[in-house]
């Protein structure tokens, strides 16, 4: 029971760090990113490739630490997302939302085709769990369950610290009124610039933490539905542009998909190839449910700025 | 190359019949119908349904399938737009009456493209089906072109229901109230157009066309689950080419996109077995619909028969 809920704070903790990450793109810059999942996959292959031991079927791998494998996650998801904003961010709205899930579905095509680098459809196996050589798996699932609170911690000071920062009042002006912003003088596009590669950094992270926690990694990890769409879920549920409320949302929603996984059991054994189908199903039926009936989320959005004039 | 040219033909046709319910969709309703390829895949499924309980009327002449595939393709896309039409009325219509942003409802698009995917693989299950197995000579024309009959009907009939929607839209007076209320919804409420109306024959025609694409998809390839999300790519980047709003930029973008996802691909596969290369160039076909995406949009960001408005 107890490693059922530790494998449970982990795995959430690492959606929380997603759903920061979307929610200073979406929650507090109001870009709409369909392409999670672009980011989320390079920050996972890129930790394993840079963690793994040397292997005979894909690129490396280098055998560096964890610590190593994370921070090279949350830098090449940056370097992309800085070299994809130049034309996706010249795009509005929709089209933005369009251009992310086109190039998400893109690099996944690309993790699943090109084996040298990625060995393809097997996907990277024996991911190292830190620590995990020396004090052995039962303690090292309680020190990657600290690291896990620890990052979400950090990444939430971080994006806390972002958004009330002058900084971050210009994201919120960028997403209330684009023209306004930059008719007072804000360079529009370089904000944005900075919201898109900061998210995708912090995605990196997420993916990095899903590779070493699971420690095998293939591109069906990363379907539209576990990378992207779950995440969106989780930041409506707790309500956009609140960091608690998206942290909290990523507990239910990550709650609720464990515990369905749980009713699977007492399902009659001709259903259960089916059950995964059932979730899907409700998950699309909960984010429909929650924009028609409490589109603010559970909590709503917080003032982010002072009350000055309220 | 003619061979790749006409492949990309077939293809274009089926992308465009998805890209003008969401030009429409996009330029009344004015959001991006996410659930657009579900619909599709829908449609094809509901398509497979009605086969399955019809009795066997034959085929056509030369073709894998007969009469009874056009009886079961009207149904299927009556009630995939019947289905859309619900959606409608319970999610759509509610936002939009409460002034919800264009991106809320993709978002809630999003949200129906998952509730149709997990009732297809709920119901028929996540395994590849056909509509027909018998398989079919392909005809040879000169410069190594082979066209399959079914082929010839897949681009007939998407031609033909092109036509029907153009014909609609230019002499019907429900066509005529659908173009104003494009141009300028307010403007058309308050010389007396029903524009809820107007959005009910928007759904009809947007959603019967790419349940109509997807069966045609369907006798063309095969059925699976996941299609329509994996057509929507080039359904999209077909509007964004050939510019919101239009029926002709629809026609064209599916055409630019069906042709270059076959041709690049192709040629380049025919380049690099010739370099001994191993590579599989078909998977690739999304990431060409992207960069014909972003080409567009740093030339002519409005599509090529966008207004730029």
């Amino acid at each position: 029971m107890l490693s059922y809920l530790i494998s449970y704070v982990i795995m959430a903790s690492t959606y929380g760090v997603a759903a920061l990450a979307l929610n200073i793109q979406w929650g507090f810059t109001g870009l709409m990113n369909f392409g999670i999942g672009a980011f989320y996959i390079i920050g996972a292959y890129t930790s394993a490739i840079l963690t793994t031991p040397q292997s005979a079927e894909y690129v490396g791998g280098f055998g560096l630490p964890f610590i190593v494998g994370l921070i090279g996650a949350a830098a090449v998801s940056a370097f992309v997302a800085y070299l994809l904003a130049f034309p996706a961010l010249r795009l509005k709205g929709g089209f933005f939302a369009i251009s992310m899930l086109v190039i998400s579905e893109t690099i996944r095509i690309i993790v699943k085709n090109e084996g040298w680098l990625t060995n393809g459809v097997w996907g990277i196996r024996g991911i190292p769990k830190p620590v995990r050589a020396i004090v052995g798996s039962d303690i090292s699932e309680y020190i990657y369950l600290a690291i896990a609170l620890v990052l979400l911690g950090g990444v939430y000071w971080l994006v806390e610290r972002g958004v009330r920062s002058p900084w971050g009042r210009v994201l919120s002006a960028i997403k209330e009124d684009s023209d306004t912003a930059a008719m007072s003088g804000k360079d529009v596009w370089h904000y944005k610039m900075q919201s898109m590669v900061f998210g995708a950094a912090v995605m990196g992270v997420a993916g990095s933490l899903y590779a070493h926690y699971t420690g095998f990694i293939s591109p069906e990890s990363f379907t539209p539905l576990m990378a992207t769409f779950i995440v969106w879920l989780m930041i409506l549920l707790g309500g956009t542009g609140n960091n608690k409320g998206v942290v909290l949302g990523a507990f239910v929603v990550w709650g609720v998909w464990i515990g369905s996984e749980f009713l699977i059991d007492f399902l009659p054994s001709a259903m259960v190839t089916k059950a995964g189908f059932v979730r899907m199903l409700l998950m699309g039926i909960l984010l429909d449910a929650i924009l028609l009936l409490r589109p603010q989320g559970l909590f709503g959005k917080e003032k982010e700025i002072s009350t000055i004039g309220d | 190359m003619a061979d790749l040219f006409v492949n990309g033909i077939i293809l274009g046709s089926i992308i465009t019949l998805g890209a003008i319910g969401v030009t429409l969709i996009a330029d009344i309703l004015n959001f991006f119908n996410f659930a657009h390829g579900d619909m599709f895949s829908f449609g094809a499924y509901m398509t497979l349904f009605f086969l399955g309980i019809f009795p066997n009327w034959g085929t056509f002449p030369g073709l894998t399938f007969g009469p009874a595939m056009i009886v079961a393709a009207l149904l299927a896309m009556g009630i995939t737009a019947a289905f859309a039409l619900f959606f409608d009325r319970i999610l759509f219509k509610p936002l939009r009456e409460r002034g919800a942003s264009s991106l809320f409802l993709a978002l809630s698009a999003l949200g129906v493209a998952f509730i149709f995917r997990s009732i297809i693989r709920l119901v028929w299950g996540p395994q590849v089906q056909y509509y027909s197995r018998a398989l079919q000579m392909a005809k040879r024309f000169p410069m190594g072109i082979t066209i399959k009959p079914d082929e010839f009907f897949i681009v007939g009939a998407a031609f033909f229901l092109v036509l029907v929607v153009y014909l609609f839209l230019k002499r019907t007076k429900m066509g005529k109230a659908m173009r104003a209320a494009s141009d300028n919804e307010t403007l058309a409420r308050v010389t007396g157009i029903d524009t809820e109306k107007v959005v009910i024959w928007t759904w009809i025609i947007a959603v019967s066309l790419t349940a109509a694409a997807g069966i045609l998809y369907g006798i063309e390839v095969q059925l699976r689950p996941i299609m329509g999300w994996n057509i929507l790519i080039p359904i999209f980047v077909a509007v964004i080419v050939g510019g919101v709003g239009n029926l002709w930029g629809a026609l064209v973008g599916g055409m630019i996109i069906g042709v270059a996802q076959e041709l690049l691909t192709g040629v380049l596969q025919n380049m690099f077995n010739a370099m001994n290369v191993d590579v599989l160039m078909s998977a690739y076909k999304p990431a060409v619909a992207f960069v014909l995406m972003i080409i567009v949009l740093l030339v002519r960001p409005e599509g090529i028969f966008g207004t730029g408005e």
